[in-house]
């Protein structure tokens, strides 16, 4: 039975690896579309860089790292490690903010006539 | 009771079964995504082109929590599924939600969408040329960039990979009709026509 252990362990490894590399590789490529990720995109967006969008992806990627980090470090196997509870907010802020600024430029913002 | 020993066997036989069909299928999916026949490009997408920062933080998301889970299994042995803290729900659940409010916004500014079958217009999508004279077709794409295949689909005449019509010398009868396509490889599906009269 051990045997089937070990091997469904690669199984899913490699599965999990290869579509995390695959997806990696093609954002990096530009196979996955990117165009406009930071940007104030829509009929009446700005065009121009939106630091909502930024500051998401600086906490989407801390918090991700962080979590990881913790994962890997776990002093008790088996368990997931605890996440202080002034994360959930944070990032519940932070999307938050987000969305407040996308609502706020598709209902109040002015569309672009070019 | 302890089961037997064929049947501990048998147990063994069908978990390798299920995890090699598991595994093919696995395979399968990755191959596919690696020849194109699964097209990922509009994985992070909006509907008016642009890339999604709802999308892209639930992807990686997603990701971080299946690294995660399959870490904390194979932790143990033998392998055990974990109970999920309510910490981990909340920032799957903030994720999932986000993404979700961030489609009604969307929705919700019909100037946002771009409407079905408009991702490639060419102009003019009617023309009247003269025998022997050309006319310049253009296309406005949705996706910048995107590369144009120009088509002549029924009738006469030819078109350069520019789209340039260029109308036969002659026509019988007087007049005469053509049709030309644009498309993209880069926007699949899409598709537009026009028609080209040819009067002498």
């Amino acid at each position: 039975m051990s045997q089937l252990v070990i091997f469904m362990k690669w199984e899913v490894l490699i599965f999990l690896g290869g579509l995390a590399a695959l997806v990696a590789l093609q954002l990096l490529t530009g196979q996955i579309n990117t165009d406009g990720l930071f940007r104030d995109t829509g009929p009446k967006g700005s065009g121009q860089t939106s630091s909502a969008r930024v500051q998401l992806l600086i906490m989407t990627v801390g918090a991700a790292a962080y979590y990881i980090s913790q994962v890997v470090a776990n002093p008790n196997p088996g368990t997931f490690p605890a996440i202080p509870t002034a994360w959930p907010v944070i990032l519940g802020g932070s999307n938050l903010l987000h969305l407040g600024t996308k609502a706020f430029t598709a209902w109040f913002g002015q569309r672009k006539t070019t | 009771m302890a089961p037997s020993p064929a049947m501990q066997i048998l147990t063994l036989v069908c978990g390798y079964i299920i995890c090699v069909l598991i595994g093919l299928l696995g395979l399968v999916v990755l191959w596919k995504i690696f020849d194109g026949s699964i097209d990922l490009s509009e994985l992070l997408d909006e509907s008016n082109g642009g890339a999604s920062m709802s999308r892209f933080q639930l992807l990686i998301f997603t990701f971080v929590f299946a690294f995660s889970l399959f870490l904390v299994i194979v932790s143990t042995n033998p392998p055990a599924f974990p109970p999920i803290p309510g910490t981990v729900l909340s920032l799957l659940g903030i994720s999932g939600s986000s993404y979700l409010v961030s489609k009604g916004i969307q929705f919700s500014d019909p100037a946002a969408l771009r409407a079905q079958g408009t991702e490639i217009v060419i102009s003019p999508n009617k023309a009247t040329v003269a025998p022997g004279k050309t006319q310049q077709f253009t296309a406005d794409v949705s996706k910048a960039g995107a590369k144009l295949v120009w088509e002549k689909m029924a009738g006469d005449g030819a078109i350069d990979a520019s789209g340039l019509y260029t109308a036969p010398a002659t026509v019988t009868g007087g007049h005469s009709y053509a049709t030309i396509q644009v498309s993209s490889p880069d926007i699949p599906g899409a598709v537009d026509l026009a028609v080209i009269t040819i009067v002498s």
